[in-house]
């Protein structure tokens, strides 16, 4: 096959319009006839309705249609359906969806929400986990036991939403024995916001008794099974379509506000446009989750890991939603990184009565790499070890197990540890410091993995020469669809990428996809295009070979031809192949499809997950130079070097972006993204004011070394690379930091506030009560143990 | 929530039509001058006025006329334009830096120095304890008089400033001073400060410190002078350390105020540092 | 009575609401939708548009304030449709991403390009500081700039 040919700096095809404002993204559709829509929200963080009477909005100006929870009956969730569109009977959050009106503007409808008559009664509220867990604690879901179950094994209860477990090896032996130190760390981190410059943005018609979605997600067919089972309708009776997205980053991969406007829709007959504003993104975004985490270890002193254990307390908000998945993840981003002994974990995902928490890029790893990563420090400053070394010493290599018991396949993390001390040796040595500020470096490593999931791809090959590829993927910018993807048809056919067409997601076009996220595009699509793509590379050979009167074997197809291998300008064109195929047997067509192949666990290790092992690991070593103003907390970073296994790198331009882009997303989360949470329930940074992302002057080149190499099942040997950039920023960061003012970094964001209360020892260490300290205390019900 | 509320808006040809609009507009009216603050009521949930009274574009108002003895700015006056305008006046370092490091590069083009001074609940303006330091006055206009007095007292009164009223000059008087503007966003750029200290220094012929004028920014409510630290350091020579010393002893006297993104201690404590870092910059 | 204004040398006149704010009457009126409202407050610049030659932040300009204004939006930035010096580079450099905050970015640039050939590293990244890219680091796009600078 010629795969070489995959490999290219080739430039997105989108990037003219998008340069000349002419992209249409979802926001910019407006339909003729179109009615705006507007959500009326909960302003308490729990309550009863007590009264809701929409006669009178319905009697304002410009109102053609209003819904609320009796026209969606249905429940979703993962795991665990608990979740209404509309808060029916109770309000969990504030900031909860209570109807949603269409008229013919958008004042208008934001009028008629005004006159919407609700009376809420007050219920008691917890807002944070510590309340949540608290003995005789108010339930946000009083009627838990009765939600339906859509994945079983989670041990629930209360107000823990799911729980998710780890044990192999036996952690109490390893904990006991005379020749170790035992080390605790405990750390807690805030929210991020995912900041898409797109808001959620949906346009929905109703058409020949079908929903026609016209939305800005990267799950298109989530967002048509989800929709479908709110309303109660078939899912065949839901179409979705996506335009450019303007930034996912995890935001978008789960349901939003699509049902509203679908409801809205079919009740006027009318298309119907919703667009989040900034202020109901800020406040109402999908959170990646704060979390507060306890990990202990038994280490020798010669810095062996005998035992782990740690509670990760995951905050879902008021409804499941993605955290439930996420407590899976825990194994594999704590538990990763490291050879350990005797090893358990349990992720805890935490109802609160605050705005419901997403997916985030590198969901769940950032933290828990923050958590790792300083947990690690504080071991290898405990046995007198360097960090470096201890690191070496301890990192996963061929034929590890990994905490679940999963083997890992070659060398990758030890080698990339050496190309950082190589890439660290051959940097300038830094001027000698006068300025008072105090400096620090860390190197720090991460664990990730592609959610692999199943994927179909069609590929027309068309009489002219070129080839459209149909899938359900999206381009949210990471330009996967816009370059990975056309890359692999175009080197299977021998065609110019731009020969490659690619169509935008359209769930009546294209067969089911798990959605772009986790890194899966290049995986996942990636191998379904690859398979679509050499169906027709056969079927055209065949051809070929009976007009070239050449074995099909001795056929190449490059550069727009099909010839006898090693004579140039030999054979047909592809054009001319296409052309005679279609007059004979019909258009040459193509399907792939693909899925994880399923690595597995050691039996019994896991309880709670919704995978067991991981396909394709994914790897980084983050390392970065500090300084850190005495006076105000400020921290500046000076250098940042990334090393990442990228398997083998298509578009290594395309790449070199996504890891410049996602650490400095990740320097927001280290350093700058704060969010905090009022006493009345609400998200107190409600705009750019309050919430700051890094500007230009406050983020630095990165370098950037690309390990090629490590063993992966993706097409041509690929991983995804766009997902783990963001990896291990918060952990290098904080080590950095720890490491330059000697104090211990246990939360992030370490703001310049943040910093200067940890250099004045304002306030003290911080500790968890609410994790109990007997790890088994912890569980709602033992591991492994049934319902 | 984006929600744009109907309103009229007068684009005032001069000054005596402005101040007739506002007069007869009454309560209901209000002048409006770069738009950065008033278009963005919606995310402070407050409604807008009905009607409005666009001062931008009066020719006097946009006048900066640097005399022997005094300066006066138009209260329209884009921040951008005055630190252009004041840049080769050393005495004006502070006024300069305020207006050529607030907020961003487009923000500067079309906030106003009047608004600056006229917005009551912007806490971190640069321009007040910029012009605080200089001495500055403001003189108000209405339909029926001008009112001259000290930016101090206009700074206590202007929450309560009957309608038809405008502030529509700044009058800085020169000397020969030493001045210099300490910010500290939470960023390298692109925020409100979250704390300010402005410094106005006139030295003897011995070098010590003859007059000083400390204005505190954006740590309080309402920016005001450090009177006790002005007094620590007079008859002193400048020295950073020093000076730093006395605000660590005197920083007391603030109360910073809590806001969702820098606690009230963090802007106390931050004090010291920035009156370190102004003396240092006045070159001791 | 309706506004007149000289968007990207059409002479255009709009009924929308004096207080309206210009970026709304750009997409809602006129359908230019390059101009992106996200955050509305002046902070994120992808509704940046040129003001009579400034780049200004299109949500802070009530719609009677644009009376009798030349503006010129992205959309009128590629002369005959041929990207501009910023535009060429933007894209020779790969720097765009979800591309949502391009339009206000290559407003702000654009104007740099013309009003300070001499412009550094550190003046571009200054210049920026109302620009917001949540996608790309900003890396690519300050390589453009100086791309874009250093091309007679």
């Amino acid at each position: 096959m010629s795969d070489a040919s995959a490999t290219m700096n080739f430039r997105r095809r989108d990037a003219a319009d998008k340069l000349r404002g002419r992209t249409r993204y979802t926001i910019d559709r407006y339909l003729p006839g179109m009615l705006h829509a507007a959500v009326l929200r909960a302003s308490v963080p729990s309550g009863r309705i007590t009264r809701l009477d929409t006669s009178r909005a319905a009697r304002m100006p410009g109102v053609r249609a209003i819904v609320t929870a009796a026209d969606a009956p249905g429940m979703i969730g993962i795991g665990i359906a608990d979740h209404p569109l509309f808060a029916r009977d109770v309000i969990r959050y504030d900031g909860e969806p209570i109807a949603a009106i269409a008229a013919d503007t958008l004042m208008q409808a934001r009028a008629a929400l005004a006159a919407i008559d609700v009376e809420i009664e007050p219920l008691p509220v917890v807002l944070t986990m510590a309340d949540a867990l608290a003995v005789d604690a108010p339930l946000v879901h009083p009627a838990w036991r009765n939600y339906e179950v859509l994945l079983a094994g989670g041990a629930r209860g209360g107000n823990v939403a799911w729980e998710a477990t780890v044990v192999r090896g036996d952690v109490d032996v390893a904990f006991a024995r005379p020749d170790v130190e035992i080390i605790e760390s405990c750390f807690r981190v805030g929210r991020q916001n995912h900041v898409a410059f797109e808001p959620r943005a949906v346009v929905a018609s109703y058409e020949d008794g079908r929903f026609h979605i016209e939305t800005s997600t990267q799950v298109p067919w989530t967002i048509r099974n989800a929709t479908a089972r709110l309303l109660g309708v078939p899912a065949s009776q839901v179409r979705v379509t996506v335009p450019p997205v303007g930034g996912g980053f995890g935001l978008k991969f789960d349901l939003a506000i699509e049902p509203f406007a679908a409801l809205l829709a079919r009740a006027s007959g009318r298309p119907v446009r919703l667009v989040n504003s900034r202020e109901e993104e800020m406040l109402t975004c999908l959170f990646r989750e704060n979390a507060d985490i306890r990990i202990r270890s038994a280490v020798t002193r010669r810095g062996e890991i005998v035992g782990r254990e740690a509670v990760v307390l995951m905050d879902c908000g008021a409804y499941g939603g993605e955290q439930i998945f996420l407590t899976t993840m825990t194994a594999h981003t704590l538990g990763g990184n490291y050879r350990l002994g005797a090893v358990r974990l349990v992720s805890r995902a935490i109802y609160t009565n605050t705005a419901p928490n997403g997916a985030f890029r590198a969901c769940n790893g950032v933290y828990n790499t923050f958590a790792l990563e300083r947990h690690t420090d504080e071991i290898a400053a405990r046995i007198g070890m360097d960090p470096l070394v201890f690191r070496r010493r301890n990192v996963l290599g061929d034929s590890d197990f990994g905490a679940t018991g999963q083997v890992f396949e070659g060398d990758v993390l030890g080698p990339m540890l050496d190309r950082m001390d190589t890439m660290r040796d051959a940097a300038a040595i830094p001027p000698k410091r006068t300025d008072g500020r105090l400096y620090g470096r860390a190197t720090a490593v991460g664990t990730w993995f592609v959610f692999v999931g199943p994927s179909a791809a069609t590929v027309n090959m068309n009489a002219d020469g070129t080839a459209t590829l149909v899938t359900s993927g999206v381009e949210i910018g990471s330009g996967s669809m816009m370059q990975a993807l056309p890359q692999i048809v175009a080197g299977t056919l021998g065609l110019a990428p731009d020969d490659v067409i690619v169509r935008a997601a359209d769930t009546d076009a294209a067969g089911y996809d798990v959605g772009v996220g986790g890194g899966r595009t290049t995986v996942s699509l990636g191998a379904a295009s690859l398979s679509a793509a050499q169906e027709v590379r056969t079927k055209l050979l065949k051809v070929a070979s009976e007009m070239i009167e050449a074995a099909p074997g001795d056929l190449v197809m490059r550069a727009g031809r099909i010839e006898i291998a090693g004579a140039p300008g030999s054979g047909r064109t592809i054009s001319e192949v296409a052309t005679r195929a279609q007059a004979q047997f019909g258009p040459v067509s193509g399907t792939g499809a693909f899925t994880g192949s399923g690595v597995p666990a050691m039996p019994g290790c896991v309880a709670g997950h919704f995978i067991d092992a991981i396909d394709i690991p994914v790897f980084a070593v983050h390392d970065c130079e500090v300084a850190v103003d005495t006076e105000t907390g400020h921290v500046e970073v000076l250098s940042y070097r990334v090393v990442q296994d990228v398997g083998r790198a298509l578009n290594p331009r395309a790449i070199h972006g996504q890891i410049q882009g996602g650490v400095v997303q990740g320097l927001g989360y280290a350093l700058h993204e704060e969010v905090t949470i009022g006493s009345n329930g609400r998200v107190r940074q409600n705009g750019f004011e309050t919430y700051r992302v890094p500007l230009a002057l406050d983020i630095l080149p990165v370098e950037i070394n690309l390990y090629e190499g490590a063993p992966s099942i993706g097409p041509l040997g690929t991983k995804g690379a766009g997902e783990v950039p963001i990896l291990n920023v918060g952990a290098a960061i904080a080590c950095a930091v720890a490491n330059a003012t000697g104090k211990r970094v246990q939360e992030l964001p370490l703001t310049p506030p943040r910093v200067l209360a940890l250099l004045l020892d304002r306030e003290p260490a911080l500790s968890l009560p609410h994790i109990a300290d007997s790890w088994i205390d912890n569980l709602v019900r033992p591991h492994g143990t049934a319902e | 929530m984006d929600t744009p509320i109907s309103g009229s808006v007068y684009v005032a040809p001069s000054l005596s039509t402005a101040l007739d609009a506002l007069h007869e507009g009454g309560s209901a009216a209000a002048p409006f001058a770069g738009g950065t603050w008033i278009m963005r009521a919606p995310i402070r949930h407050e409604q807008l006025k009905s009607r409005y009274v666009a001062i931008g574009k009066i020719p006097e108002l946009h006048t900066i006329k640097v005399d022997a003895d005094a300066v006066e700015i138009g209260a329209a006056v884009t921040h951008a334009a005055l630190a252009t305008a004041l840049a080769e006046l050393g005495e004006f370092d502070v006024l300069t830096a305020a207006a050529g490091h607030s907020a961003n590069p487009a923000i500067r083009t079309m906030a106003t120095i009047g608004g600056n001074l006229a917005t009551t609940a912007f806490a971190a303006a640069d321009c007040v304890p910029a012009l605080l330091c200089l001495d500055a006055e403001v003189e108000i206009a209405s339909r029926d008089d001008r009112e001259r007095t000290s930016l101090e007292q206009f700074l206590t009164m202007r929450s309560t400033l009957a309608p038809g009223r405008l502030l529509h000059r700044i009058i800085v008087p020169r000397r020969d001073r030493k001045t210099v503007h300490a910010r500290l966003p939470l960023r390298r750029a692109g925020d409100y400060p979250t704390a300010i200290v402005s410094l106005a220094m006139i030295l003897d012929d011995a070098g010590l410190v003859e007059t000083a004028r400390i204005a505190v920014g954006s740590v309080e409510p309402v920016a005001r002078r450090w009177g006790r630290l002005e007094t620590a350091l007079i008859g002193h020579p400048l020295n950073a350390a020093k000076a730093a010393e006395a605000a660590a002893e005197l920083a007391d006297e603030f109360a910073g105020r809590d806001a969702a993104d820098v606690p009230g201690w963090y802007r106390v404590r931050v004090l010291p540092g920035l009156v370190r870092r102004a003396v240092a910059a006045l070159g001791s | 009575m309706g506004l007149s204004m000289t968007i990207n040398g059409d002479h255009l006149t709009s009924t929308a609401d004096p207080v309206t704010p210009l970026v709304d009457v750009l997409r809602e009126d006129f359908h230019l939708t390059g101009a992106k409202p996200v955050c509305r407050e002046g902070f994120c610049g992808a509704c940046m548009v040129l003001i009579d030659g400034n780049p200004t932040p299109s949500c802070l300009i009530p719609a009677a304030l644009a009376q009798g204004c030349d503006i010129r939006t992205v959309e009128g930035l590629a002369a005959n449709g041929r990207l501009n010096p910023i535009q060429a580079a933007l894209e020779a450099c790969d720097a765009v991403q979800c591309g949502m905050c391009f339009p206000g970015m290559v407003v702000s640039l654009t104007h740099l390009l013309t009003t300070r050939p001499e412009a550094t590293r550190d003046d571009i990244r200054a210049a920026l500081t109302g620009n917001i890219c949540r996608c790309t680091g900003y890396e690519r796009i300050i390589e453009a700039a100086l791309l874009a600078l250093a091309t007679p």
